[in-house]
C-alpha cells in the first residue's frame, strides 16, 4: 500500500472532519492509510466553550406552574434560550481543535435524535450534547445504556410518560426501529415487552435529571426476544446487544456516512458489523476498519457524497480565509440550507445524502457562495491568506473531483477560489 | 433576515450557458390541483354550520353564526362564503365533513407536518403529493406560491418550487449556474435535476409573465393577487400539474367574529373569481380546488370571544368536474361523543389524498391498504 498523495488526505480528511483546513491535508502527506488514520483519530482532550446561560429546570417548572402568564413567560425564555444554544454549538462546530469528534457528535445526534422543539429544555438539550460529545468517539454500548437514562430523551420519547397500567411504547419503538437493530428485525411484541420493562423510568423534575420511581416499574413477566422473564431496562438493552444485527446496522449508517450514498455489499456490513461486535461495541475500532477499508478509499465512491449544510457552511469557513460571519446569521443559514441544529425534522433525523438539496436549498446554497466569494472590501485581504500554492493544488485542495463547468482562464487565486465554490462539484465531497 | 432577503443580497455570477428545454412550453395537464391550506387551524364549525344543533348554539353563545346559508338538511355555508354560492347550484362544490386522523396533535407544527407528510408518526420527510405524482426529470409537479415551504411537495422526488412570488424567485434563480454538463455521478446528476428544474420555472414565469391575462377581476388581497398569478400560469399553458396557496390568519384564539368572517370573504372571493377565470378559459373541467387546514377548533367557545386548537374539520372541493353534496358524515357535538373537547373525526385526511390520486389523477393509492377514496370526483 503506497503513500498518500495529497488528493487522498483531502479526501481523509473531508469525509471525517469539518472542511479540508490546508494544513490539517498538508500534515497527512507521504504517510500510509494506517498511520494516517491513527493520527487522525488519536484521542485529545475535547474542549468546549464556556456553557451558554440557560435556566435550570427547576426554575422554568416553578415559572409555568405559577400562572398562565408565567407559562407563557417560560415559553419565551426557552426559545431564546434555545437560540442561545443552538448559536452556541455552531461556535464550536466552527472553531473547534477536535473537528472529527464534532463531526461524530452531529453523527450521533442523528443517530439518537431529540428536539428542542419537543423538549422545550435548552438545558437538557446541552447535557445531550455533552453525552454524545463525550461518547461521540468512545463505546456504542456505554452511549446507548446512557442515551435510554438521558433526561432530553426521557422527555422526547415520552418515557416519562411510561408507566405501570399505562404503557408508552414510543421510547421502546424507536428503541428497536431506529437506535438498534432496524426495522424487520423484532416484532410488536417484543416492542411491548420493552415497554414494561422501561416503566418508572423518568426524569426528576426539579432537578433535570434521570430518576427511577419503583411505583411506577410494573414488574410483571414479559416475553422479549424469545427470553421470558422479569427485566430492568439495562437488562432489555443488553440482550438486544446480543444481536449481530445491532453491530450491522450500525456499520450501514458508517457506510452512508463516510462511504456512499448507494447500498453497501452485504459482504461488507457482516464483515464491519462482526469487527465492531468483536470490540466490545468500541466506536473507534469501527471507524478504523472503515476508513481504512478499500471501499473507503475506491475512486467509484470519491466526491459521490453531498456536502451537509454544515459540512457547506463550517467546513468552508474552516477552510478558507473568509470574515467568520455571526454566529446568529451562520444558525440561520444553516435552517435555511435545512439543518437546524437541535432541531431536526423527525425521529429519524436528516435524511441527509442527495436529500440535502432540493429547489429551495439549492438555490440557497448557491446564494451562500455567491455571497462568500464576491468581491468587498473584507474579501480583499482573503487574496494574502490563501494557501501558497500551484493553480492545480488548489483545484484538488477544494473539490473531490474535477470540475464540471470551465475554469476561469484570466490569473487570480481569488477568482480561482471563487470559480471553484461555485462549481457544482464544490457541493460534494 | 429572511430567507428572501438573504437571497438578494447575493452578488451576481455571470448569466452565460443555455436554458435547458426538456420542456414543452405551452403544454396544460389535464387534471390540475389548487390546494389552498387554511393557515392557523381553521373553525369548521363557524365554516360549515350544523345550524339546527341545540349543542352549537350552547357551545358558542357569542360566536355561533344565525344567518348561515342553508346548504342541505341541518347544514349551513357562513354568509361570508356567499360568492360560492352559485358553484354550490351548479353542483360543483362538494363539502367532506368531520376530516381528520386519530390520536390527533393540537400542535400547529406537529399536526400541519402530518397533513402534508400524510404520516401520523413524525417518520416521514416526504410530503404526500411526492408519493402520488411521478418524479420529473427537469419538469415540474408543482409549484407553492407565497410561503417558502415545499410542504406536500417536499422530498427527493418532490420536484415542486415554492417562491414567496415569481419576481422575486426570477431575481434568485439569476444567480444558480444554467450550463449543462454531462455526469456519470448520481449526487451531481440529482443536483444538475434540480437546477434544471429551477430553470424551467424561471423560464416559463418569465413567458407567463408576459403571457396574457384574465379578464376576470380578483380581489386585491394577497390572497386574491396569488389566485390570479396561478390562473395567469394556467391559462398560459405552464406545464404544472399543482398549485399551492395559502391563506393566513386562522389561529383565533381571541376576538374571533370579525376575523374569521373576513377570511371567509377573502376566501369565498378568491376562489369564486378564480373558478369564473377558469370558466371563461375553458379549462373549469380541468381543475379541482381542496383546501386544507392542521385542524379544526375546540367545539366550546374560549372565554376571550375565541376558540383554542381542535381536532376534525369540513374541508371543501370544487371544480367542473366534483360532483357537488355533502360527504362523510358531521361528527355528533354531544358531550359525550367529543373527545377532549373536540370533534371526532369521520373520514381519515388520507381519504382525500386517495381520492385525488386515484379518481383524480388515475394513479396508484399509496394509502390502499387502509383509506379507500371518496365519490367526489
Amino acid at each position: 500500500m503506497g503513500r498518500l498523495s495529497f488528493s487522498d488526505t483531502r479526501h481523509l480528511v473531508a469525509r471525517t472532519a469539518l472542511g479540508q483546513e490546508w494544513n490539517g491535508v498538508k500534515a497527512l502527506e507521504g504517510k500510509s492509510r494506517g498511520e494516517a488514520v491513527q493520527i487522525l483519530l488519536k484521542p485529545a482532550p475535547l474542549k468546549t466553550p464556556p456553557l451558554p446561560a440557560l435556566t435550570p429546570w427547576a426554575k422554568v417548572n416553578r415559572m409555568s406552574q405559577q400562572s398562565g402568564l408565567g407559562r407563557k413567560r417560560a415559553r419565551k425564555m426557552m426559545k431564546v434560550e434555545g437560540e442561545r444554544l443552538k448559536r452556541w454549538w455552531m461556535k464550536h462546530l466552527l472553531y473547534t481543535d477536535t473537528p472529527i469528534n464534532e463531526h461524530m457528535t452531529l453523527f450521533w445526534a442523528n443517530h439518537f435524535t431529540s428536539s428542542l422543539e419537543k423538549v422545550e429544555q435548552p438545558r437538557l438539550m446541552y447535557l445531550q450534547n455533552q453525552l454524545l460529545r463525550k461518547n461521540a468517539i468512545g463505546n456504542y454500548r456505554i452511549l446507548l445504556h446512557a442515551i435510554a437514562k438521558d433526561p432530553a430523551m426521557l422527555v422526547y420519547l415520552d418515557g416519562n410518560e411510561n408507566v405501570k397500567g399505562s404503557p408508552n411504547e414510543n421510547f421502546a419503538r424507536e428503541l428497536l426501529e431506529l437506535f438498534t437493530l432496524g426495522r424487520g428485525h423484532y416484532t410488536e411484541a417484543d416492542i411491548k415487552a420493552a415497554a414494561v420493562a422501561f416503566t418508572g423510568w423518568g426524569t426528576d423534575r426539579n432537578r433535570g435529571s434521570y430518576v427511577f420511581d419503583n411505583e411506577k416499574h410494573d414488574s410483571k413477566r414479559v416475553t422479549f426476544m424469545g427470553r421470558t422473564g422479569t427485566f430492568s431496562g439495562d437488562q432489555i438493552i443488553d440482550i438486544i446487544l446480543e444481536k449481530p444485527r445491532v453491530a450491522e446496522h450500525i456499520a450501514e449508517k458508517f457506510w452512508k456516512e463516510f462511504v456512499s450514498d448507494s447500498h453497501p455489499d452485504p459482504r461488507i456490513i457482516r464483515n464491519w458489523g462482526a469487527v465492531f461486535r468483536k470490540s466490545n461495541y468500541n466506536i473507534k475500532t469501527l471507524l478504523t476498519e472503515v476508513l481504512n477499508s478499500e471501499s473507503f478509499w475506491s475512486d467509484k465512491h470519491k466526491g459521490t457524497l453531498t456536502k451537509s449544510p454544515i459540512d457547506l457552511l463550517v467546513g468552508t469557513l474552516r477552510s478558507l480565509p473568509f470574515p467568520k460571519l455571526p454566529a446568529g446569521e451562520l444558525v440561520h443559514i444553516s435552517q435555511l440550507l435545512g439543518q437546524d441544529l437541535f432541531d431536526p425534522p423527525t425521529v429519524k433525523g436528516w435524511s441527509g445524502g442527495k436529500t440535502w438539496i432540493d429547489t429551495q436549498t439549492l438555490l440557497v446554497r448557491t446564494s451562500l457562495m455567491n455571497k462568500l466569494t464576491r468581491h468587498s472590501s473584507a474579501s480583499a485581504k482573503v487574496q494574502s491568506y490563501l494557501p501558497k500554492s500551484s493553480g492545480e493544488e488548489v483545484v484538488k485542495w477544494l473539490l473531490p473531483i474535477a470540475p464540471v463547468l470551465p475554469l476561469p482562464t484570466t490569473p487570480g487565486k481569488r477568482r480561482m477560489v471563487r470559480a471553484l465554490m461555485l462549481d457544482p462539484v464544490y457541493q460534494l465531497k | 433576515m429572511n430567507r428572501r432577503e438573504f437571497l438578494q443580497y447575493s452578488s451576481l455570477i455571470p448569466l452565460a450557458g443555455m436554458m435547458p428545454n426538456a420542456f414543452a412550453a405551452g403544454q396544460t395537464p389535464g387534471q390540475i390541483v389548487l390546494l389552498v391550506e387554511l393557515k392557523g387551524g381553521n373553525d369548521g364549525l363557524n365554516t360549515l354550520i350544523p345550524f339546527r344543533d341545540d349543542n352549537y348554539h350552547r357551545a358558542r353563545p357569542k360566536l355561533r353564526v344565525k344567518n348561515g346559508i342553508p346548504l342541505k338538511d341541518n347544514m349551513a355555508m357562513n354568509p361570508y362564503l356567499k360568492q360560492l354560492l352559485p358553484l354550490w347550484k351548479e353542483g360543483n362544490m362538494a363539502w367532506v365533513q368531520g376530516v381528520g386522523y386519530n390520536k390527533p396533535s393540537r400542535s400547529h407544527f406537529h399536526s400541519i407536518d402530518v397533513w402534508e407528510t400524510a404520516s401520523t408518526r413524525n417518520d416521514e420527510q416526504r410530503g404526500w403529493l411526492s408519493r402520488v405524482l411521478p418524479a420529473q426529470q427537469n419538469s415540474l409537479n408543482g409549484i407553492v406560491l407565497g410561503d417558502n415551504n415545499l410542504g406536500p411537495m417536499g422530498g427527493e422526488n418532490g420536484s415542486a418550487v415554492a417562491m414567496e412570488d415569481p419576481k422575486t424567485f426570477l431575481r434568485q434563480t439569476k444567480y444558480l449556474n444554467k450550463k449543462q454538463f454531462k455526469t456519470s455521478n448520481p449526487s451531481l446528476a440529482h443536483m444538475l435535476n434540480v437546477q434544471n428544474q429551477i430553470n424551467t420555472a424561471a423560464q416559463e414565469l418569465g413567458r407567463v409573465y408576459r403571457g396574457r391575462r384574465s379578464l376576470v377581476r380578483f380581489p386585491t388581497s394577497r390572497f386574491g393577487r396569488k389566485l390570479e398569478l396561478i390562473t395567469q400560469m394556467i391559462v398560459n399553458g405552464m406545464n404544472t400539474p399543482v398549485y399551492k396557496v395559502s391563506l393566513e390568519g386562522f389561529d383565533t384564539h381571541a376576538a374571533q367574529v370579525d376575523q374569521h368572517n373576513n377570511l371567509m370573504n377573502h376566501l369565498g372571493g378568491g376562489l369564486r373569481a378564480f373558478s369564473d377565470a377558469m370558466k371563461k378559459a375553458g379549462m373549469w373541467d380541468k381543475v379541482l380546488i381542496m383546501t386544507y387546514s392542521e385542524f379544526g377548533r375546540r367545539v366550546a367557545e374560549n372565554n376571550s370571544a375565541g376558540t383554542d386548537h381542535g381536532a376534525a374539520a369540513p374541508q371543501l372541493i370544487m371544480g367542473g368536474r366534483v360532483r357537488g353534496g355533502m360527504y362523510g358524515k358531521q361528527p355528533s357535538l354531544a358531550a359525550d361523543k367529543l373527545y377532549d373537547g373536540d370533534l371526532v373525526h369521520n373520514v381519515d385526511f388520507r381519504e382525500l389524498y386517495a381520492t385525488l390520486a386515484q379518481r383524480w389523477w388515475r394513479r396508484p393509492n399509496p394509502w390502499g391498504n387502509q383509506h379507500r377514496p371518496l365519490p367526489f370526483v
